[in-house]
């Protein structure tokens, strides 16, 4: 990158650094003053009351819910992002503008909207509502309606990450593969997966933060049952409401300690994929049949 | 292995890419598959791998229907344009992919794999790049590369799309003598696109030109540039100089010329066209056998070719571009705004409006 600061295409000095300090104290304000304030509140007793707080039953069954939903919803997101970005950019079909539409959807729609209709479905006075209590099955107020809200609004990340990626490389390299007499699943694990990994993992990772960290959507269906029903989130909010403020930062501070995981991580994938990228041929224009 | 093409029709969302081709490859040949782009060469090179579908019509290898079989049994080594190498895999990865996915029964051992790409990368002198990954090669290598592995499942045909499209002008002309020799080394069947009338004629031993989705020609590169059937051919083969004349019993008038009618042709009365190449042109100072006249507006000369420019007489923008080798024109100079007559010495004439 060419960093020389020539006068005639720079600001003046002045103005630079207005808009840098602008950025940094909109930054410090936003985001280091609340994780400091986090910390500090959460540590405000000492290590002691923290760990203690973090032992709690309930807090570990909410940690526990946590990495349940977490770890249901994002490998179906998974399964599911692959195989739309896939079909997406790989296959020409009808109504495939209409299926991009779909997976925008849970973008578009507050969180408390999701978790309404999955009350509405499958609520008590929902439309399968009295099946389900017949059968003795739980969705709403239960860990099924958990998951199925954390699904529904992480349901973009993965395939939202690939399919870009996916349209940038094209299908030449699968036809390569093809020709030389591999088969459809060989050419998914050996050409395809390998030239999406590290999209792929950053799909992930952002996929697996905002399902633990969801609120809005897990707070309409969760029903807040302490030590079953509450997920890590939302059992913050009861312990703040409670008064009981160390307890309620320290589980605040294993979300932002999340938070922190993630941007590393997130940051060191950018940077693998940047550095597989360079490595990478010169992206051609996709050569069109007609020719 | 033959190919044959018999009554190919393919669409692409309303636009008819491909009209009623047929077309036959015998075994062994070299065929380019030449045109403008859009003319449908790289669709029927696709049909023929079965990349796409055509929506009529079939496509035979040795006599067998292979119209509905699958890209991976039919066989074929296909070249890519943008060489589609995987770019994660080594050189010596790529090559040996297609062995590799085999099926357990088929595939050869390690140690045969190791030496099947060994010779293959002998094969295009690439031994050395083994261990390379794609990124790491100049455009020529890796088209080498592409035909390596392309070459590595033993294919009984061979396609490649504009395979010297992407590269500089001197690779390129090292490249085309190169895959001549190749061929006649390994004698598959082989077909490749490009749009590059010269490469066509400098590779192929025959050559298929198309247009707008059809066939206008096939025939050896001295057939198709000495007696183009059409006057697309005519013109797409080489730069010529366009003449207007008549139709009128059974012989066309052009200027004070009587030329015959290529046998196919209307022998109505009607318009003709005449085409003559620059270098076909003789400039005479008497208006005997002349095709037209004119005064000279420019004289160029271009290393061991000059190039002159005439201007028709009553005629807007009918300049006539005469080409002939210095020695030659040295021999009777001529003068910038001087009057001369042009004529031909051998024309070839199309009904207008044909082809």
């Amino acid at each position: 990158m060419n960093t020389t600061t020539s006068p005639t295409l720079n600001e003046p000095a002045w103005f630079r650094r207005l808009l840098i300090g602008a950025g940094l104290a909109f930054l410090g304000l936003f985001l280091a003053l609340p994780l400091a304030a986090v910390l500090t509140e959460a540590l405000r007793q000492g290590v002691g009351a923290y760990l203690v707080a973090l032992q709690e039953p309930v807090a570990l069954a909410a940690i526990k819910l946590t990495l349940i939903a977490a770890g249901i919803a994002v490998p179906l997101n998974l399964i599911f992002g692959v195989t739309a970005a896939w079909a997406i950019a790989k296959f020409e079909f009808r109504g495939k503008s209409l299926l991009i539409t779909l997976i925008d959807l849970p973008f578009s729609v507050s969180p408390v909207i999701a978790g309404l209709i999955y009350v509405l479905i499958f609520g008590a006075q929902g439309w399968f509502g009295q099946y389900l209590f017949e059968n003795d099955i739980k969705v709403i107020f239960a860990v099924p309606g958990i998951v199925l809200a954390t699904v529904f609004v992480t349901f973009p990340f993965v395939a939202r990450e690939l399919i870009p990626v996916m349209e940038e490389q094209g299908t030449a390299e699968e036809e390569a593969a093809l020709t030389l007499g591999a088969s459809g699943w060989q050419t998914f694990w050996r050409v395809t997966l390998p030239n999406i990994k590290w999209g792929l993992l950053y799909g992930v990772i952002l996929c697996n933060a905002r399902a633990m960290g969801e609120f809005g959507a897990v707070s309409v269906v969760s029903g807040h049952i302490r030590g079953e029903t509450n997920t890590l989130p939302l059992h913050v909010e009861i312990l703040y409401n409670e008064y009981n403020f160390v307890a309620a930062f320290a589980c605040a501070s294993l979300l932002a300690l999340l938070a922190l995981v993630t941007l590393a991580a997130k940051s060191f994938v950018e940077w693998r994929g940047q550095a597989q990228r360079a490595l990478a041929p010169i992206a051609l224009p996709a050569v069109q049949p007609s020719t | 292995m033959s190919i044959i093409i018999e009554n190919v029709n393919k669409h692409f969302s309303g636009f008819h890419a491909l009209q009623d081709v047929n077309l036959t490859i015998p075994t062994g040949e070299l065929v380019a598959l030449l045109g403008p782009s859009g003319c449908g060469k790289t669709s029927l090179l696709r049909i023929i791998a079965g990349l796409e579908q055509p929506d009529s019509g079939s496509i035979r290898f040795n006599g067998e229907d292979t119209t509905r079989r699958h890209v991976r049994e039919r066989g074929v080594g296909f070249v890519f344009q943008p060489y589609a190498l995987f770019h994660h895999m080594t050189v010596f990865d790529n090559v040996a992919f297609g062995l590799t996915v085999r099926p357990r029964a088929e595939r050869p051992s390690r140690g045969e794999i190791a030496d099947r790409v060994h010779d293959l990368l002998k094969l295009v002198q690439l031994e050395f790049v083994a261990d390379r990954y794609p990124s790491q090669l100049s455009g020529g290598q890796r088209q080498r590369i592409a035909l390596a592995r392309a070459l590595a499942v033993e294919p009984k045909v061979l396609l490649l799309d504009e395979p010297f499209g992407a590269l500089d002008a001197n690779v390129r002309k090292d490249l085309r003598r190169w895959l001549r020799r190749l061929h006649d080394e390994i004698h598959v069947t082989s077909v490749f696109v490009t749009h590059d009338q010269e490469e066509a004629m400098e590779v192929s031993s025959r050559v298929v030109v198309m247009s707008k989705g059809r066939v206008e020609q096939v025939g050896t590169p001295d057939e198709v540039y000495g007696a183009p059937a059409t006057e697309f051919v005519s013109r797409f083969l080489g730069s010529v100089n366009l003449f207007k004349g008549r139709i009128h019993d059974g012989w066309a008038h052009i200027g004070d010329v009587r030329a015959p009618l290529p046998h196919d042709a209307d022998t109505q009365a009607g318009a003709a066209v005449a085409h003559l190449r620059p270098h076909e042109v003789s400039i005479a100072d008497s208006p005997e056998g002349a095709i037209a006249a004119g005064c000279v507006r420019g004289i160029l000369s271009i290393g061991p070719m000059v190039r002159i420019e005439i201007e028709r007489d009553g005629e807007e923008n009918g300049l006539v571009e005469v080409e002939m080798v210095r020695e030659r024109y040295l021999r009777s100079p001529l003068a910038l705004g001087q009057k001369v007559f042009i004529k031909p010495r051998n024309l070839r004439v199309f009904a207008s409006g044909a082809g």
